[in-house]
């Protein structure tokens, strides 16, 4: 056994732990000896080499099987220990393992997994790699060992490639034949993901392949196109799309393999099956980064006509997108290459050939070919600068040409699409400004074109110029002002007077993206055009509803301007004019129009480029102003008896309050925080003195309880809350406390429902920003103390009120994680039984779990945790679920509204993971006499259909009777919500609803007769589906 | 003429409301009934391949027995043999098959085959020795029985030139009448132990659908997509031949495709299923001139169905029970009264 | 004799496809919606796109409970027209209420054997065994299925 191992031990003395270790492992068989054995080597009771002294006998055994066994423990406590070994140790064992892989076979699988925990050394000696692989390499048939030794074969080189890749590139050309031979056959997907990222190490690391090109094409390209569907329950969860990525990255890594992977290319993407076309069409796509012309020019007319061929005849749109995608990577690629002289110029042989065949079409705009034939040329035109110029020559001329001849109304605008979609994909230099634009030398009669279909009276033509309008603009520079002067005359004439909806809504978004580049033509020509038309009074009674209609497309175009500063302060002050306007002249303008304009002030807001000027602006004048409007509009409202200002409209206020939070969520800390404290001044303090056209009294009381009939002044408490709720974190609001003793104060005590709700929201708002700590729990507690006490008295004339503060505060707390959140949902929870509050109960779950629009959500800075709504779930479904088994039946449908209005709101995948335990329960809703109970549990229910899990399909019986049942409700929405989810139903696993079909058929027959269009319709595709399953060409 | 056509059990004046509107093949068509011959049992056909047999227990109509598995596809007709022990059935997937009663019910006793296509229509001579079929491959089969149940087919006729939609033979005598797509009757007549085509009835102005002859076999009446009802006479002649001219014309009362007509043998009354949903029974004007007979509509159920009604057959035992079937899968039982 | 099946034309010509109608839509716009989508079994596109259903050619009665359709085939001599006819057929017969009758007719003049289509489509027998031929349904319901282009 020494000899063997050619070193003489100087310790003789061999621990009677190790012996036995080792008899057990060997003899007696026990796996788990490896492990003490390994620890043992691990915490120095003993060393390697003693371990190979005490394996003596084992190894020079005569039976094969207990060599393998000893060996078997060497690895496996080398597995754990090659780390510390020495370099000389490491020396010794290799010595040995090659040694040992001319032994029998059955000693060839722990030999390997030896040496490749060996590879993982560092201290490997010089030339040791090579050794290593040359006995592999020569001593073993890599194909004839089971699958676990194959995977260490290809470990062992993977890891002498990371660490000895000089040396391995000593062995030359040998070192892939090598692996060629190891990896000729190999069948599992485990196994190949490593050969593959084997083979691919060669090409990026550049290691000679020699003559050996051909060979490691053949075994690898031999996978191609790869064809696997991983086992059910696959625990090695190794997917198709992973392979054929790991294929790709090989077959297209290297030019060398060119002249051997295209003609494949070519054939492959003649199959009939579509997943082996499709990886055609990318792997082409693919060779395109690597590849030059050389490697393409020979296949050209071949890669060409199959290409073709996919895009004219395609079955579907993912092969088509391919095909496209492929042209243009090979374009690109040949685009690339500089033309010398003496050479031809193959990317001219290219789109020489594409437009041979494809630029007839476009003359033929009534055929069907002129679409693929445009998406084919636009591909290529896509690629290049040179190609577009190439292509753009080509093709614009006769288009141009085509549409001035062309009379038809559909032929016109089959040409501009082509033409937008040419535009559009027309590559400019980006590299040299001086370089003209492709489209230059079309400007003039692309322009013409343009505002002549603009001019038309059909509208899907004038919607189409608008796009190419728009297209053109979005090529920088290549417009003149004349021509953005005309187009926005264009614009301007479509905004006033076309009715037609669509295309008014292409010239809002034209007039947009000129905003964008040309905001002056805007600021001097529409905007003032579009103010005087809106502020202009309808001439008679008749034209009242087109004006009306004017107004509508003026004020969103307004909107759709508004995206720099510049044209910001051009356009805001029109719209505020409405709202003045219409305060002081209520005929004016309607409240619909009122709450368009503010609308419009929201978007702005929304939209506009984030800057110091755009945030004084709405800081100094528009919030201001914006306030004191609608507190002229309260005051006037309680002093006079007749007029009503429309600025009083709750619709108003709803509109108003995110035109004012947006606003001052975006503000700078500096403007913020004098923001907030105006808006505090002004309601505790009466302080008007910020406001605009301050004609006020001195001391106006907004909070302060009042007189019943004050409600007009109250609800502007609404407006409070979107200052002061919106604000980031970090700005404070002063005299908190102050503040939140009169909201809640209000919220309590006041009768008028806009003004205590927006009292809570405000309250909730600001304790949702508040820091944990006493003073916040003192707060809380407090607040709760006198809601309890609200509560707890039934005669209570504000229990509403009181109930709609913990709500909210319940919110506030909830969505930060308060831990004195679960006090208010044990409140909540009980109130599902009480007698009047229930029904509110069972709906103020929907309040906690959906966003709120206009407080306590992310966009205002509110402390918003990921997944509360989980957590909301998982922590109080178990309570929901005994609540109801508990309660009497008269009550039980406040808990199933409860359950529906917290599943509907949680995430489809978690309603999908967590319907199985609700299910009975869903189906127990479906059955509540509750209609808006049915309605929210169907609609949580559909997408959960879309994807089945195994216990639905095991209740199958019990959801097609109770969703057949629903068809029958009086309810419309109901009846529409219960075909859809049938209709989901019929992409169920055939075999399970192919006995309901007859029984579905028949009762959708009958919603085919409902009197409700919407009904009908979804009746009508639900009953297609239905049809269509387990027969032939359907499913 | 006063008669009125009510659903049996309907303001009969019996007290008890025997089910007269069955659902006899739900969700699919009822293509076809036909009576016993000794009018105690009615077999229904249908879109869903299967054929049922009805009979009467106290006051209601029951499903006797239901014959599966005969036919890969719809069955379009069934006929029984004049004994009343055997029935004939036609399929949509190109054989018939003929059954056999017994003390269970009915059992398959073989399958015509030879047909290239769907088979329309099937019918037994009166002696019960032949029976013919015809095909959507415009062939009119004539097939002979023996002793041991052997079928064998003695003829192909091919007067049509397109399919052939419902084939009846003569009361007494051996004289085979067809329907066809090419808006034709052809009538066929056995001579010199060779089957012919003895007379094309042109006047159709399309596909007739449907033919049956009155109690004596004098006339017949035939029922086409062109919505009327035309009668025949039959003119002997000096050469043997038959020759048939059409005697009347019923235009006017049906809104679609007059699918069926059923000539009662017991009271003379024409029943006509339509395309409109329509079961109507015309009656000859007794007083009318034979040579040009002229019939009138006595009575109508508009909405017998809420589908096409597909055929009506008289009862050939009790007069005035009528029985229809539409494209809903029902079928329906009618008592016609005239006072 | 007309059959029903046969393949022609590899670029058809094309037509707008209207755009999607607001929902007080009429009887017809609703019923025209319905055969809007079917797919020639020819080409990858709907047969409205293809101008073999226009409009104008669809006739509902409510209180009669009818529905007419005339449908131009795509060329005179397309051989698909009674499958086309077919398709049209059973997309209504599938979405409308059984109380309706449906006559699909070609629109008189735009086909060469436009009687012998139309009788072939008249007649239900013939449909009903075209729709019990798997080979034939199967097209069918690929007309049927919902696409996109």
């Amino acid at each position: 056994m020494r000899s063997s191992f050619g070193v003489t031990s100087t310790m003789a003395e061999e621990s009677p732990l190790l012996l036995s270790l080792v008899e057990e492992f060997v003899s007696g068989q026990q796996d788990s000896k490896a492990k003490e054995a390994a620890k043992g080597v691990k915490d120095g009771q003993f060393t390697m080499l003693q371990l190979v002294e005490a394996l003596g006998g084992s190894l020079t055994s005569s039976q094969p099987h207990t060599r393998a066994r000893g060996v078997q423990l060497l690895s496996d406590v080398l597995q754990e220990n090659y780390a510390d070994l020495t370099e000389r140790e490491v020396e010794v064992l290799i010595a040995f393992y090659e040694n040992r892989l001319k032994d029998h076979h059955v000693v060839t699988p722990p030999v390997l997994r030896g040496l490749q925990a060996l590879t993982k050394c560092t201290a490997l000696p010089p030339g040791s790699a090579v050794s290593m692989l040359r006995s592999v390499f020569q001593d073993v048939h890599v194909q004839s060992l089971m699958l676990t030794e194959r995977g260490c074969v290809y470990n062992m080189l993977i890891n002498l490639m990371e660490t000895r890749e000089a040396e391995l590139k000593g062995l030359g050309a040998d070192f892939v034949f090598g692996f060629v031979q190891s990896m000729d056959g190999e069948r599992d997907p485990r196994n190949l993901l490593l050969a593959f990222q084997i083979a691919n190490n060669i090409i990026l690391g550049g290691y000679s392949l020699g003559k050996f090109t051909e060979e490691l094409f053949e075994v690898t390209s031999c996978y191609f196109p790869i064809d696997f569907t991983p086992p059910p329950n696959d625990p090695h969860g190794i997917t198709k799309e992973e392979l054929i990525l790991a294929l790709r990255t090989v077959l297209t890594g290297t030019p060398s393999f060119a002249e051997f992977l295209l003609p494949l290319i070519i054939e492959k993407m003649d199959s009939d099956i579509q997943s082996a076309k499709l990886d055609s069409l990318q792997t082409l796509a693919a060779c395109g980064s690597k590849y030059d012309h050389r490697d393409l020019a020979e296949f050209l007319q071949g890669l060409w006509t199959s290409l073709r061929r996919e895009v004219f005849q395609t079955s579907s749109e993912k092969i088509e997108s391919a095909a496209l995608t492929a042209l243009t990577a090979l374009t690109s690629c040949l685009s690339r290459s500089v033309v010398n002289s003496d050479s031809e110029d193959t990317l001219i042989t290219l789109l020489d050939l594409v437009l041979t065949d494809c630029k007839h079409h476009l003359c033929e705009p009534d055929l069907k070919l002129v679409w693929p034939s445009a998406k084919l040329l636009q591909a290529a035109c896509s690629a290049s600068n040179r190609a577009s110029h190439i292509i753009t020559a080509a093709v614009m001329p006769s288009l141009i040409e085509q549409y001035n001849s062309r009379t038809q109304c559909s032929h016109r605008r089959t040409l501009l699409e082509v033409v937008q979609r040419f535009i559009k994909s027309v590559k400019t230099n980006t590299s040299s400004d001086t370089d003209e634009s492709v489209l230059s030398a079309y400007r003039a009669a692309l322009c013409s074109m343009v505002f002549s279909a603009l001019s038309e009276s059909n509208s899907s033509l004038q919607i189409t110029a608008t796009t190419v309008l728009t297209s053109l603009i979005q090529h920088k520079g290549l417009l003149l002002d004349s021509d953005v002067g005309l187009a926005v005359d264009h614009l301007t004439r479509l905004l006033l007077t076309e009715e037609d909806e669509s295309v008014s809504s292409a010239v809002v978004e034209c007039a947009g993206a000129l905003a964008e580049l040309h905001p002056a033509a805007l600021i001097t020509k529409l905007i003032p055009k579009l103010k005087e038309e809106m502020f202009s009074d309808p001439r008679e009674n008749s034209e009242m509803n087109s004006h009306h209609a004017m107004r509508q497309r003026c004020l969103s175009a307004l909107a759709a301007v508004s995206l720099q500063p510049s044209v910001v302060f051009e356009s805001t002050p029109v719209l505020l004019q409405v709202l003045s306007s219409a305060h002081t002249d209520g005929a004016r303008f309607s409240v619909d129009e009122v709450v368009l304009a503010c609308r419009s002030l929201q978007r702005i807001a929304e939209q506009v480029q984030d800057t110091e000027e755009t945030g004084r602006c709405f800081h100094d004048n528009i919030i201001p102003r914006l306030l004191s409007l609608a507190l002229q509009a309260a005051l006037q409202n309680e002093g006079s008896s007749g007029h009503r200002s429309p600025l009083t409209e709750e619709v108003f206020l709803s509109a108003l309050v995110p035109v004012i939070s947006t606003s001052c969520s975006r503000l700078q800390p500096k403007l913020a925080g004098q923001t907030a404290a105006r808006a505090v001044s002004l309601f505790l303090d009466g302080d008007v003195s910020f406001l605009p056209d301050n004609s006020f009294p001195s001391h106006i009381q907004l909070l302060t309880k009042q007189q019943e009939e004050s409600w007009s002044r109250s609800q502007l408490v609404c407006l409070l809350m979107a200052c002061v709720c919106s604000l980031p974190r970090s700005v404070e609001v002063p005299q908190m406390e102050r503040l939140l003793f009169q909201l809640e104060e209000l919220s309590c005590s006041c009768s008028h429902l806009l003004s205590y709700t927006s009292a809570a929201k405000c309250f909730a708002g600001l304790i949702n920003k508040r820091p944990l700590g006493n003073s916040l729990d003192d707060l809380i507690q407090t607040t709760m103390k006198r809601v309890c006490s609200e509560l707890g008295c039934t005669s209570s004339p504000v229990r509403i009120q009181a109930f709609t503060l913990m709500t909210w505060v319940a919110k506030a707390l909830l969505l930060r994680y308060h831990p004195l959140f679960s006090l208010l949902t044990d409140k909540l929870f009980s109130l599902l039984d009480d007698p009047d509050l229930g029904p509110m109960a069972a709906d103020s779950f929907s309040l906690l779990m959906s966003d709120s629009a206009d407080v306590l959500n992310r966009g205002c800075h509110a402390d918003v945790r990921i997944m509360y709504r989980q957590r909301f779930f998982s922590e109080n479904s178990a309570k929901l679920v005994q609540g109801f088994n508990a309660a009497p039946q008269e009550k039980k449908s406040n808990y199933l509204k409860a359950l529906s209005n917290i599943v509907n709101e949680l995430p489809k995948q978690v309603q999908v993971s967590e319907l199985p335990a609700l299910l009975s329960l869903i189906l127990e809703a479906l059955t509540c006499p509750d209609q808006s109970v049915q309605l929210s549990t169907l609609s949580c229910l559909e997408p959960v259909l879309m994807n089945p899990p195994q216990v639905l399909i095991q209740q199958l019986e019990a959801l097609v009777s109770r969703l057949l049942a629903l068809l029958c409700s009086p309810a419309m929405k109901i009846r529409i919500a219960s075909v859809r989810c049938i209709h989901a139903l019929s992409q169920f696993p055939v075999h399970e609803v192919l006995p309901f079909r007859a029984r579905v058929l028949r009762a959708l027959a009958q919603a085919l007769d409902d009197k409700k269009r919407l009904v009908r319709r979804e009746a009508v595709h639900a009953r297609g589906a239905w049809f269509l399953l387990g027969s032939p060409g359907g499913r | 003429h006063q008669a009125a056509l009510r659903l049996l059990g309907q303001g009969g004046g019996s007290s008890s409301s025997p089910a007269t509107r069955l659902s006899a093949h739900p969700d699919s068509r009822c293509w076809f009934v036909a009576w016993s011959p000794n009018g105690t049992l009615l077999a229904s056909c249908g879109g869903d391949k299967a054929i049922r047999i009805w009979g009467r227990e106290g006051d209601s109509w029951v499903c006797k027995s239901v014959l599966e598995d005969g036919h890969q596809r719809t069955v379009r007709k069934v006929a029984w043999s004049p004994c009343g022990n055997y029935l004939a059935s036609a399929s949509f997937d190109a054989t018939t098959c003929i059954w056999k009663k017994n003390n269970e019910g009915f059992e398959s006793l073989t399958v015509l085959e030879g047909h290239e296509n769907e088979v329309k229509c099937v019918a037994w001579a009166p002696s019960g020795n032949l029976l013919a079929t015809c095909s959507r491959d415009k062939s009119v089969w004539i097939w002979e029985v023996d002793e041991e149940d052997e079928y064998e087919c003695v003829t192909v006729l091919n007067s049509h030139t397109q399919d052939v939609k419902h084939v009846a033979w003569h009361p007494t005598r051996e004289l085979l009448a067809s329907a066809s797509y090419d808006n034709n009757i052809c009538i066929y007549k056995e001579e010199d132990d060779d089957w012919e085509c003895r007379a094309t009835l042109e006047g159709h102005t399309s596909t007739v659908w449907s033919l049956c002859f009155d109690a004596t076999g004098q006339r017949m009446a035939s029922c086409s997509d062109d919505r009327t009802v035309k009668i025949w006479k039959e003119y002997p002649s000096e050469s043997g031949d038959t020759s048939w001219k059409c005697v009347c014309t019923l235009s006017g009362y049906h809104g679609r495709t007059v699918y069926d007509v059923s000539w009662c043998p017991l009271t003379g009354a024409l029943a006509t299923a339509c395309g409109d949903d329509a079961v109507r029974v015309f009656r000859e004007d007794v007083t009318s001139n034979p040579e040009e007979p002229v019939f009138s509509l006595v009575a109508q159920v508009t909405k017998a169905h809420n589908q096409d009604v597909n055929c009506a057959s008289w009862n050939p035992k009790e007069a005035g029970i009528l029985a229809s079937c539409s494209d809903n899968g029902e079928l329906a039982i009618w008592r016609f009264k005239e006072d | 004799m007309v059959g029903w099946v046969q393949m022609e034309n590899a670029n058809p010509v094309i037509f707008q496809r209207c755009r999607d109608r607001p929902l007080t839509a009429s009887e017809e716009d609703e019923d025209l919606h319905l055969i809007r989508s079917i797919n020639d079994p020819e080409h990858p596109l709907s047969l409205e796109e293809l101008n073999v259903v226009e409009q104008v050619r669809v006739k509902v009665n409510d209180a009669e409970s009818t529905v007419g359709v005339e449908f131009t085939p795509t060329i005179p001599h397309c051989s698909m027209a009674t499958l086309i006819g077919l398709s049209i057929k059973v997309k209504l017969l599938r979405s409308l209420p059984d109380r309706f009758k449906i006559d699909v007719h070609i629109t008189p003049g735009t086909h060469a054997s436009e009687e012998a289509v139309n009788k072939q489509l008249a007649d239900k027998e013939r449909v009903a065994a075209a729709l019990e031929n798997s080979s034939l349904l199967e097209v069918v319901n690929q007309c049927l299925s919902s696409r996109n282009i």
